[in-house]
């Protein structure tokens, strides 16, 4: 079941967050509008009265929301990029850049650029050569010749003693560490399919810093310390997917899935491709991409929106515009069977069922929303009532209308973990039935209104957080190219007949349109648990 | 950051000033080099919630904001799982659940739920280790009426028995999957090692545990705990003050007093908290997830603030800390790794170190984790990681007051605690005295490596041969549940 408080375009799915202590949750709340008078009458100016906004000329984007209770501010930085850029091989590359943007810059983490910059180029030659000649070897018989093995030896010796040489210049983690001594609070960053994310919550007279250190970063990151970073991004791939039972299940449901579009890549990349990344294809993947006029900047908390500009205009203003990139992503072509994949795991066993579905944008994207509201959110919602409270099957039971991204054609999901004794296929049927049932019965009255009723309640609870507010403004502009975009979806969604919810579910859930991933136990047995007491072995 | 219980930082509060942005901008063009920038410090006087006393003991703060059409209700509760009798562990976990999902007061189960979420409000309730927490989210128009529900869920809970029955069957099958997630098990199996398994901070329910637990448990768990004078709401959104009381005296102030359980947690004794130990979990996984650390102080010890900051620097300041730059940032070996100070009022508190890293550096990372302790006893900290702890510490506190809910909980929390309401500012001021050798001397009298608990789940094969190089090693096997 979900929170009743929660985002309409989730982007929870495929998220990878730079720091282990948070889980890649968007607990978004919906933007608060003025859309239900008698709702917020007694309120100050609505949302859709108190946005400021500002476009510079190299096509920046600056959304700002005057609060002046407290003096601190949140901020937004959103780039319109994500995993959906990277090309086949180099799968990761845009997480990868998030981890390279925490390194500094020209100024920021180094103690002199200008001796350190000719050791990070020869560095970054010496590391793609010996990549190179490492995969090389790996696939020949033998280990390759001696010839070759002395010749790999010679470039890991130059290679560790420029690894050496350039960490004399590094200033560990300085970027990091300003924020710190400043008072900022929730410094991090995340990428997902569609986006990337930059955030940060400072005393609001900090201001200035903020644009000193974040425009020089969007101008001129420098990547130290890759090859290391590199090993902790794969620490972090296994954290996340490979020791996860969940994460493995997710990561192989969505690639069985998506057999053409960058959907069913995970964000975190293939281990390979992680462990192949350079530093130039990184360089190259940051000017395509990381450039104003792709980004948003979203402010909310005590300042001037005037002094706010002015500031933007120094700093930013300066960083000139790319060229629009014309990314090319292949079509997923029209799924002709039913997909079932398994993965085996020491875990206790979970269900996820998908259907494509248009991404963002398409009038039956709304209808979705209804569908996920009705099933999943909320106590009274249909699965939690029927599969958790009156069949006992379910122990958990949930819903996502934009899985793994939003803006593209994507998967409608239904997850479930059965309670034993039942099992998954008991569950799995238990589902459909639910699925046909949204087919066959139109929704009740009563349950379209719920859902309209929630939306228009969480619009009003978005305004309550500075850091949640801005990271809403910031994703709409960025996924839907105006944040407005939330304004007319409210009236979209109040508008979805139960009509409209039997003929999209008839449309689209399909047995020929699915796909079915299940977490199997591996070991042939038992649950396990530590016994109390006294159950220590030598 | 500090691990701080009462919020997360902590900050100067002085009279409120306006500071203009441009204060501080560098005289050039653009804005110059952003290390060397300097700011006029965070200037901010909070609002003061009113506490009010009920004639049955019940204590409510308040503090009205009219920003929004909400309003936001949490109780905090003297109940918890520290009450479970020796064979029902997991009674005040299930009282907790169904008080919520059972209905009460006049409402069945369903109604409530109907009720509530036509009108998108929103009720949770849960009774945790050493306290529990009960919340109501409405809009302001509906407060009276989510008032209504809420206080019979909390007075008068139905245990609706098919709800009950359903709760026991979903704790067991939580029950079931325990073991599915390493650091689910790193985690739980740790805290047993440093508390002991049947210590109140360690417990866990299991499967005879839960089903020997029924209807009649739950309600008598309740009657004999839940009480109006052992309860501390706080309430902040779109109300007027006066208003405000007459309700709640109206949905609770003929609510009798009770006896008030103790929240009293007995020590481990020191002998057995001083045996350092090394325990193994084999579990089929690709990283090893490391816990090192041992049982340490309160957050009312005199040595708390420069153990807290000792910690900072060490491990719990995540980018800034020697942990992260030595683990992560320089050798690449986790993704997550850091230490934390978990010190609060109630049992005794836990100083760890953490990380999950690939098996084949296992070996290393125990090594840092060591070496980087012994740095923290034998010399003193820079005078730039003094500066920088202090300042990150005194610029972040107005952090601790950012909302009207934030200023409210804390001072709930203080005063279940025990603690002076002042007592973030008597911190604060602790730490801006601090001196290297405060922390030196902390950290030698409060960081041991001699008592360290260490634990590690990961692969059979290689785990248990590296772990043997740091002390006899015993595996803790798990067993099939049923």
């Amino acid at each position: 079941m979900k929170s009743r408080s929660r985002s309409r375009l989730k982007l929870s799915e495929g998220y990878v967050h730079r720091h282990g202590a948070v889980l890649a949750v968007c607990t978004g709340f919906f933007l608060s509008l003025s859309l239900n008078l008698d709702l917020v009458s007694a309120a100050p100016p609505s949302l859709a009265d108190r946005v400021i906004e500002h476009k510079l000329v190299n096509g920046l984007t600056v959304l700002m929301v005057e609060r002046h209770q407290t003096p601190i501010v949140s901020i937004n930085i959103t780039f319109a990029v994500g995993g959906i850029n990277e090309q086949v091989g180099q799968t990761g590359i845009a997480h990868f850049y998030e981890h390279m943007a925490f390194k500094g810059t020209r100024t920021v983490g180094t103690k002199d650029y200008e001796k350190e910059q000719p050791i990070l180029d020869e560095l970054a030659l010496v590391g793609t050569e010996l990549d190179h000649r490492q995969r090389e070897l790996a696939i020949k018989s033998g280990g390759g010749t001696a010839d070759e093995q002395a010749a790999v030896a010679s470039l890991q010796e130059r290679f560790a003693e420029l690894q050496t040489q350039a960490s004399h210049y590094v200033v560990g983690n300085e970027l990091a560490l300003l924020y710190q001594r400043h008072g900022g609070i929730g410094f991090n960053a995340s990428t997902g399919k569609d986006l990337t994310r930059y955030t940060i919550s400072l005393p609001a007279n900090r201001l200035p810093l903020w644009a000193a250190v974040e425009s020089d970063r969007m101008a001129h990151p420098v990547f130290r310390e890759f090859y290391k970073e590199r090993g902790v991004v794969m620490e972090e791939r296994r954290l996340r997917n490979d020791d996860s039972p969940s994460g493995l299940l997710f990561e192989t449901f969505t690639s069985a899935a998506f057999r053409a579009h960058g959907y069913g890549v995970p964000t975190i990349g293939w281990e390979s491709d992680i462990l192949s990344l350079t530093p130039a294809e990184t360089e190259a993947f940051f000017k395509a991409h990381y450039v104003p006029n792709r980004a948003t900047i979203a402010l909310v908390g005590d300042f001037n929106s005037k002094d706010v500009i002015a500031l933007i205009e120094q700093t930013f203003g300066k960083i000139p515009a790319a060229p629009p990139s014309f990314a090319r992503m292949p079509v997923e072509p029209e799924q002709r069977g039913e997909r079932r994949v398994e993965v085996e795991f020491d875990a206790e066993p979970a269900l996820v069922i998908g259907y494509h579905k248009p991404g963002l944008g398409h009038p039956d994207d709304d209808v979705f929303e209804v569908i996920d509201a009705v099933l999943s959110e909320g106590h009274t919602s249909r699965l939690q009532r029927k599969l958790v409270r009156e069949r006992r099957l379910a122990a958990s039971v949930g819903s996502d209308a934009n899985h793994p991204g939003v803006r593209a054609p994507n998967l409608f999901i239904l997850t479930a973990t059965p309670l034993a004794p039942h099992t998954t296929a008991e569950l799995e049927a238990a589902m459909y039935e639910e699925v046909e049932r949204l087919k066959q019965e139109p929704v009740s009255p009563k349950e379209l209104e719920r859902v309209i009723n929630n939306l228009d309640a969480d619009m009003v609870r978005a305004l309550q957080s500075n850091s949640g507010l801005a990271s809403q403004l910031a994703m709409y502009q960025a996924l839907a190219g105006d944040w407005r975009y939330v304004l007319t979806l409210r009236d979209k969604v109040a508008a979805v007949t139960a009509a409209d919810v039997q003929r999209v579910a008839s449309q689209y859930f399909t047995k020929s349109n699915r796909t079915v991933g299940l977490l199997v136990k591996k070991s042939q047995g038992k649950t396990v648990a530590a016994v109390q007491g006294g159950e220590v072995a030598p | 950051m500090m691990n701080v219980k009462h919020g997360a930082t902590l900050g100067l509060l002085a009279m409120l000033v306006a500071v203009p942005l441009t204060t501080a901008c560098a005289g050039e063009a653009g804005l110059g080099d952003p290390r060397t920038m300097t700011f006029a410090p965070v200037e901010f006087l909070p609002p003061e919630p009113e506490r009010v006393v009920f004639e049955n003991g019940m204590v409510v703060y308040l503090l009205e904001d009219h920003e929004l059409p909400l309003i936001t209700l949490t109780a905090t509760i003297k109940a918890g799982s520290w009450l479970d009798p020796a064979g029902k562990i997991g009674l005040a976990g299930l009282t907790g659940l169904v008080m919520r999902t059972g209905g009460g007061g006049d409402l069945s189960a369903e109604q409530v739920d109907e009720e509530l979420e036509h009108f998108a409000g929103d009720i949770s309730i849960g009774l945790g280790r050493q306290s529990g927490s009960a919340s109501l989210d409405v809009l302001s128009k509906d407060f009276t009426r989510g008032l209504q529900i809420f206080a019979g869920l909390i007075r008068t809970p139905a245990f609706d028995p098919a709800r009950v029955e359903l709760a026991k069957l979903q704790a067991i099958e939580g029950i079931r999957r325990r073991q599915d997630n390493p650091g689910s098990v790193v985690g739980r199996e740790f805290v047993k090692m440093l508390y002991g398994a049947d210590h109140p901070t360690a417990r866990e329910s299991t499967i005879e545990s839960v089903r020997r637990i029924n209807r009649d448990d739950l309600a008598a768990f309740h009657r004999a705990s839940l009480h109006p004078n052992g309860m501390i709401l706080g309430v902040t959104g779109d109300f007027k003050k006066s208003d405000m009381l007459a309700s709640l005296r109206d949905a609770f102030g003929d609510w009798a007093k009770g006896a008030v359980p103790q929240l009293t947690i007995t020590d481990v004794p020191e002998g057995d908290a001083m045996i350092p130990a090394i325990r193994f979990v084999a579990k089929d996984t690709t990283q090893t997830h490391l816990r090192l650390g041992h049982l340490s102080i309160k957050e009312n010890d005199a040595d708390y603030v420069p153990v807290a900051i000792a910690n900072d620097i060490l491990g719990g300041s995540s980018f800034r800390s020697r942990l992260f730059n030595d683990v992560r940032t320089k050798r690449g070996l986790a993704y997550s790794v850091g230490s934390r100070l978990n010190a609060g009022m109630h049992d005794q508190g836990v100083w760890l170190m953490r990380a999950e890293t690939k098996s084949v550096s296992t070996q290393e990372v125990i090594e840092r984790f060591i070496v980087n302790i012994e740095r923290m006893r034998s010399e003193l900290v820079s005078d730039a990681e003094l500066a920088e702890a202090k300042e990150a510490y005194v610029n972040s506190f107005i952090f601790s007051f950012s909302s009207p809910s934030a200023i409210v909980d804390r001072l709930v929390k203080l005063e279940y605690d025990g603690l002076p309401k002042n007592f973030l500012q008597q911190l604060r001021d602790k730490v801006v005295k601090l001196t290297k050798e405060d922390i030196l001397a902390a950290a030698k009298k409060h960081l041991h490596p001699d008592r360290l608990k260490i634990i590690a789940v990961g692969s059979g094969k290689t785990i248990p041969g590296v772990l043997s190089t740091f002390g006899e090693v015993k595996e803790i096997r798990l067993q099939p549940e049923e």
